[in-house]
């Protein structure tokens, strides 16, 4: 097929004024055929949202397409003015924002947001406009009466549909999708992606679709490309991709995603953090991370050369396609979590920790002068026991969050009993005072979602982790600093001296987080609440945080209660699930069983949500195009 | 709907306790407030003349020295009937009258030049936000900045002793000449030539907070996801500076427009005296140091009440403009 | 509309150095580093130290006290009087320096008066969000920010017959906190939910420790714009009440001279230094407030400091 869009040298370059220059999209190239659909994966800072913008030339100051040409059906767009380029936009080139939340006009009906679109380059006037935008709407079925609405009054998901349907609008022939699902719930994800990609069949338009969700990437592209610092390290077929990565980046994202149906659970993640690119580069960019860097990958760079039917930037990757060359692992040779059914088995018969029975919390809500009254929690009932992890799973607005308030005793239940068994005996938690409550929340502590917030930006380490060690155990002057630094040491931040009066800012994401878990440990907690511990970090690193939060659990048996909207990552770490609905719970039991047979129908829509290319790579010969799962 | 009447229960609630404010104020003082007053005016051993006492009480709602709640309560009786009591610097004229006088030389003068300053200040804040760090940009942003921070009243100075009295370009007070006030050519062209330095201060220094408030606002709105999708669009530059990027722009600044009119109209009093402009300000100058209270009290009440208005005016057009105000107040 | 108050944006990361003791090695500048790295800023310490220094040194600097009104009535510049005198006989140059006191005390009391009531109507309101006492004292102050402020503090000082500095700090004061106590408002509940301070309170914080040591850090930036903000409107507003007669009688201030200069036909008589000279210091001095502003506003919102 003919290359609709043609990607040559591509340089982006940031010129900051008060900092140094930095090239976030480096000499890139690729190209993309008619009707073709490709995936672009990169972690936050690759340069993928970069490479996106670029594209659609909306690069802004201090940033600037600084080398290379974008062809788009023959024609370099770099090289036009503004007007020579207004007739491709929207009617030949269009978008999907990542924020569905504001890519709309709040103050805008939404069908003259379509008018504006489809006026600006279509003959189309008047009713024939309202025409299309109905036809528009079925296409992403959405009723007709939402056509005369503002953009508030739609939901998340139905904002995000509307902003397909209006990318739509003029049969474009290239739509780029830049983490178009980012931030919706799994279920609406999952139904919106189904949309695109039967769409995009019908209509025979390409998509370039950036994300960094390795999942949904490799089940609705037929191929990727794989961004690293700014470079696109890999490009091969979907199918291939996840049977025989090449670099080893690429093997690495792979490693980090999970088969959930599986006995024994193993993800890889990859240690240290991208390059900073204001800095020079000398040799591969991923050598200081790459377990299988030789000695030419920290001396010249690898460029980007075919190897088969794919393209790969990696000396060993290419070394070893000499004949009778030693053949590099299959899988990411670096440090891994591993979760084995027999410890879930093992869980099954501790005692219990925590039990709720029949607990509800209702809330009054003032509306104008009356008090409404909203169940956030309505009879829930589970156990954790000691030194197993259970998995609380629901979507946003299922009760998950107060069910935490309520364990840690910030909100007490409107009804039903909150049992701690404590080493002295049963503790009521709901009717606890203040006093009884401080020393209960030694026993119980938390692991928050974003360890941007939950770090004071303007505390060093060494005063974060003082504070529980002063006030629980009462520790001053030497004691107190042998004491942090055998946390930061159990956290793995060493040398401890180097972190001990680093401020948050200083520190990378996933750093964060360790610091996060040992203010949490300093306390010595019998069970801490992790609430949505991984979803903020890069998945490269995700299962590094998982692997440390399991083993507090195999060697200081800490109790985790691990709340997550996310299916996988609970199956991942938990030996026991707890499914949320609306306030109840759908679904309890061992973390396997809940995955392999699940009783409820939300449970099965939830797993059903969750992209599952081990299956459909599997049911397809390689280099094919993927068929899409059934729409959920 | 529900937006529309709670803006209305603020105006009511805050008229409310604009006028209880009104009406503490002279209480404050340990004492029957009217004869305190009535001494402060006339000189301690002054007599009590009873029809001028008399004239203060009605003013404070207190004909029989009743008690403090009858006190209110027939406060708020006579401010029903509009009486505001007899002024003393314009004795035996009713507050409303003299009042009336004044009016509405200020509000033509204030509600031109806010109107205009409004419209140039959005205009000129939107444009230096569209041509950010261009030349236009840093004399726009650094001229205003730099006249914020002179003293509006010593400008007014400084014009009327240049253009006024070096120059003799422009009468140096009052609000017209020879001919009696009425609504005839020659009085207009009079009153404007008159209002023409006044007016001049208040184009100088209006537009300012517009300038920069909306060169923020503006400054942000074009970060915002819906202008780069209409770049992407494909949407003429000056389609998306107007209907995009300056439409939500202008909504703070419509808010700001009635609170703005509080700190204009205490501006206002001090270039009416420098000016000896025959407005409201020069008269609440004259009530001032003549101690004329009925006067000061009704003025007070005026200005607050017009204020408030103004405000709920401006909050009624603000929801009109954003959908979302209309729905997310509860 | 005075600069960056609104700012609540919460970007207060590079804050580092504000709460804890020098650490030798952090990275991070400190606040009066950023503050002096900016040419605006550094310039506008400066006059502000200038002014300092006079209003300090006003005995010392000043030819004669700032109330005489004994010398011979409007004598050109010369070396005794190096601006000149009076129509009724004072020193402009004396009472120019012995005013700075008056608008510097009157600037330092009204923001620092006006900046705590902000704080604590900001806070509680901001703490105890979405109850009875939130909803009272933000229509308290919702009232006294729609209230014009001049006409209210006119008829208040027109009712009493004391006119002290004191009594002009006190109705400015009264008057003007209302901007700030919202911005602050709606910064607590910003600052309040985020997830440290939970995590304190898990630490076994105790709810004082929370506030001074984990929230107030964050809060400083704001809480200095709107000292300057509030110092700024104060210093205007006793200029302006001075010119209008009702300042204080015992002492000069450049609103007075102003007053003297209008009412004593210094206009009609050309007497131009009399009628520049006090505006110009009192233009330079809230010049110096907005400046130091613009440093401050680097502070809270860092992405400025690209633009400087």
């Amino acid at each position: 097929m003919a290359a609709l869009l043609e990607v040559k040298n591509l340089t982006v370059r940031y010129e900051p004024r008060l900092h140094r220059p930095l090239d976030a999209v480096r000499d890139v190239s690729f190209t993309i055929e008619e009707g073709g659909f490709v995936g672009l994966i990169g972690e936050s800072g690759s340069g993928k949202s970069t490479l996106g913008d670029a594209l659609l030339r909306l690069t802004t100051r201090p940033g600037r397409i600084a080398a290379g040409e974008i062809l788009f059906d023959g024609h370099d767009l770099t090289a036009m003015t503004e007007d020579e380029l207004r007739p491709y936009r929207w009617r030949d080139i269009a978008t999907v924002f990542q924020s569905s939340m504001n890519a709309l006009n709040p103050v805008v009906r939404v069908e003259d947001q379509f008018r504006d679109a489809i006026e600006l380059h279509s003959p189309l006037r008047g009713g024939a406009v309202r025409e299309r935008v109905r036809e528009l709407f079925d296409m992403v079925m959405i009723e007709h009466r939402f056509i005369r609405a503002y953009p508030h009054e739609l939901s998340g998901g139905m904002r995000q549909r509307v902003n397909l349907a209006l990318a739509l609008a003029n049969h474009p022939r290239f739509v780029l999708l830049d983490e178009p699902t980012t931030g919706l719930d799994v279920v609406v994800q999952r139904s919106i992606l189904d949309a695109v990609r039967t769409l995009q069949r019908q209509q025979g338009f390409s998509v370039l679709f950036i994300s960094h969700d390795m999942g949904t990437v490799l089940e609705l592209s037929d191929r990727i490309l794989v961004m690293y610092a700014g470079k696109i390290v890999e490009e091969h077929t979907s199918a291939d991709l996840l049977r025989r990565p090449l670099h080893p980046y690429s093997k690495g994202l792979m490693g980090s995603y999970g088969d959930p149906r599986a006995e024994t659970v193993r993800l890889t993640y990859v240690p240290g953090r991208p390059p900073d690119l204001a800095l020079e580069l000398t040799g591969c960019p991923f050598a200081p991370r790459c377990p299988e860097a030789i000695g030419v990958c920290v001396e010249s760079a690898p460029e980007l050369l075919p190897l088969g039917d794919a393209r790969v930037a990696c000396h060993v990757a290419h070394a070893a396609s000499e004949p009778g060359a030693v053949q590099p692992p299959r899988r990411f040779a670096g440090p891994e979590f591993v979760k084995t059914a027999e410890e879930t088995r093992e869980a099954r018969d501790h005692d219990v920790l925590l039990q709720l029975e029949n607990v509800s919390r209702h809330y009054r809500v003032r509306s104008n002068l009356r008090f409404i009254t909203t169940a956030a929690v309505e009879s829930a009932s589970f156990e954790l026991r000691r030194g197993a992890v259970t998995a609380l799973v629901g979507q946003s607005g299922s009760g998950k969050s107060t069910l935490a308030k309520l364990i840690t005793g910030v909100e007490g239940p409107t009804s039903g009993a909150i049992t701690f068994h404590s080493d002295g005996g049963p503790l009521d938690v709901g009717s606890m005072r203040a006093r009884q409550l401080r020393q209960y929340r030694r026993q119980v502590q938390m692991v928050f979602q974003d360890p941007y917030s939950s770090l004071n930006p303007t505390k060093t380490l060494r005063y974060i982790l003082s504070r529980p060690l002063r006030n629980y155990h009462g520790l001053r002057g030497d004691a107190l600093s042998r004491s942090i630094e055998q946390l930061l040491e159990k956290v793995a931040l060493t040398p401890v001296s180097r972190y001990l009066n680093r401020y948050p800012h200083e520190l990378s994401g996933g750093q964060r987080q360790r610091v996060v878990i040992a203010r949490a440990l300093a306390a010595d907690p019998k069970l801490i609440v992790a609430d949505e511990p991984i979803s903020s970090l890069d998945v490269s690193i995700r299962a590094e945080i998982l692997e440390l939060l399991h083993g507090l659990v195999a060697d200081d048996g800490v109790t985790i209660l691990y709340i997550t909207h996310d299916l996988l990552s609970a199956r991942m770490i938990a030996d026991q699930i707890v499914v949320l609905k609306d306030g109840r719970v759908v679904e309890t039991g061992d973390a396997l069983d809940v995955i392999q047979h699940p009783q409820d129908d939300y449970t099965r829509l939830l797993l059903d949500a969750i992209p599952n290319p081990f299956e459909t790579a599997a049911a397809t010969p390689p280099a094919r195009a993927v068929t899409p799962a059934p729409a959920g | 709907m529900r937006y529309f009447l709670r803006r209305i229960g603020f105006f009511l609630a805050t008229l409310w306790a604009a006028v209880t404010l009104n009406f503490i104020i002279p209480r404050l003082q340990p004492g029957d407030p009217a004869e305190i007053m009535y001494k402060k005016l006339a000189g301690k051993d002054a007599e009590l003349d009873p029809a001028k006492i008399q004239a203060l009480r009605v003013m404070l709602g207190d004909p029989a020295g009743a008690s403090i709640w009858d006190q209110y309560w027939n406060y708020f009786g006579a401010l029903g009937r509009g009486e505001f009591g007899v002024s003393y610097t314009y004795f035996p004229y009713d507050v409303t009258a003299v009042i009336g006088k004044a009016l509405p030389w200020t509000v033509i003068l204030v509600g031109i030049t806010l109107i205009l300053s409004f419209l140039i200040g959005t205009v000129l804040g939107a444009f230096a936000a569209w041509r950010r760090n261009s030349r236009f940009d840093s004399v726009v942003t650094l001229g205003s900045t730099f006249i914020g921070t002179l003293p509006a009243f010593w400008l007014a100075l400084l014009i009327l002793f240049l253009l006024g009295y070096v120059l003799g370009w422009f009468p140096t007070s009052g609000g017209y000449d020879s001919s009696m006030p009425g609504w005839n050519l020659d009085f207009i062209a009079d009153a404007a030539y008159h209002s023409f330095l006044p007016a001049a201060v208040l184009m100088i220094v209006g537009p300012i907070g517009w300038i920069l408030g909306m060169r923020n606002t503006m400054i942000m709105n074009l970060g915002e996801d819906y202008v780069r999708l209409a770049r992407a669009k494909g949407v003429p530059d000056r389609q998306i500076a107007l209907r995009y990027a300056a439409r939500n722009a202008l909504l703070p600044s419509v808010t700001g427009l009635a609170l703005a009119l509080g700190s204009l109209l205490g501006g206002q009093i001090l270039i009416e005296q420098v000016f000896d402009y025959p407005g409201v300000g020069r008269l609440m100058g004259q009530a001032i140091s003549n101690k004329d209270y009925p006067l000061l009290q009704a003025l007070l009440l005026f200005t607050i009440v017009g204020v408030l208005l103004a405000n709920l005016i401006a909050d009624m057009i603000y929801g009109i403009l954003d959908p979302r105000a209309r729905k997310a107040s509860s | 509309m005075s600069t960056g108050v609104t700012q609540t944006g919460g970007l207060v990361t590079e804050l580092s150095g504000t709460g804890a003791s020098a650490e030798p090695e952090s990275t991070g500048p400190h606040w009066w580093q950023i503050i002096w790295a900016s040419p605006k800023a550094r310039a506008g310490t400066i006059i502000l130290g200038i002014y300092i220094l006079v209003a300090l040194l006003a005995p010392v600097i000043a030819p004669y006290e700032g109330t005489r009104t004994d010398f011979e009535a409007l004598l050109e510049p010369s070396p005794a009087h190096l601006l000149g005198t009076t129509t009724s006989g004072g020193d402009i140059l004396s009472q120019l320096i012995w005013g700075s006191r008056v608008s510097l005390l009157v600037g330092l009391f009204g923001g620092l008066f006006a900046t705590l009531i902000a704080l604590l109507v900001g806070m509680v309101s901001g703490y105890f969000e979405g109850t009875w006492v939130d909803e009272g004292l933000s229509f308290l102050t919702n009232v006294a920010l729609v209230v014009p402020i001049l006409p209210l503090i006119i008829t208040l000082m027109a009712y009493t017959e004391t006119r002290s500095i004191w009594f002009t700090i006190f109705v400015i004061t009264i008057t003007s906190w209302a901007g700030a106590a919202r911005a602050k408002r709606s910064q607590i509940i910003t600052l309040r939910n985020r997830d440290y301070v939970t995590a304190a309170r898990l630490a076994g914080d105790g709810t004082f420790t929370i506030i001074f040591r984990e929230i107030m850090p964050s809060m400083t930036s704001l809480i200095m714009a709107g000292f300057f903000g509030a110092a700024t409107g104060a210093v205007g507003a006793e200029a302006g009440l001075s010119f209008l007669g009702l300042g204080d009688t015992s002492s000069v201030s450049w609103g007075t001279m102003l007053y003297q200069a209008n009412t004593q036909g210094a206009l009609a008589q050309g007497l131009w230094i009399w009628l520049f000279v006090p505006g110009i210091v009192l233009a330079v001095l809230i010049t110096a407030f907005t400046l130091v502003n613009f440093g401050i506003d680097l502070l809270s919102n860092p992405h400025l400091r690209e633009d400087a």
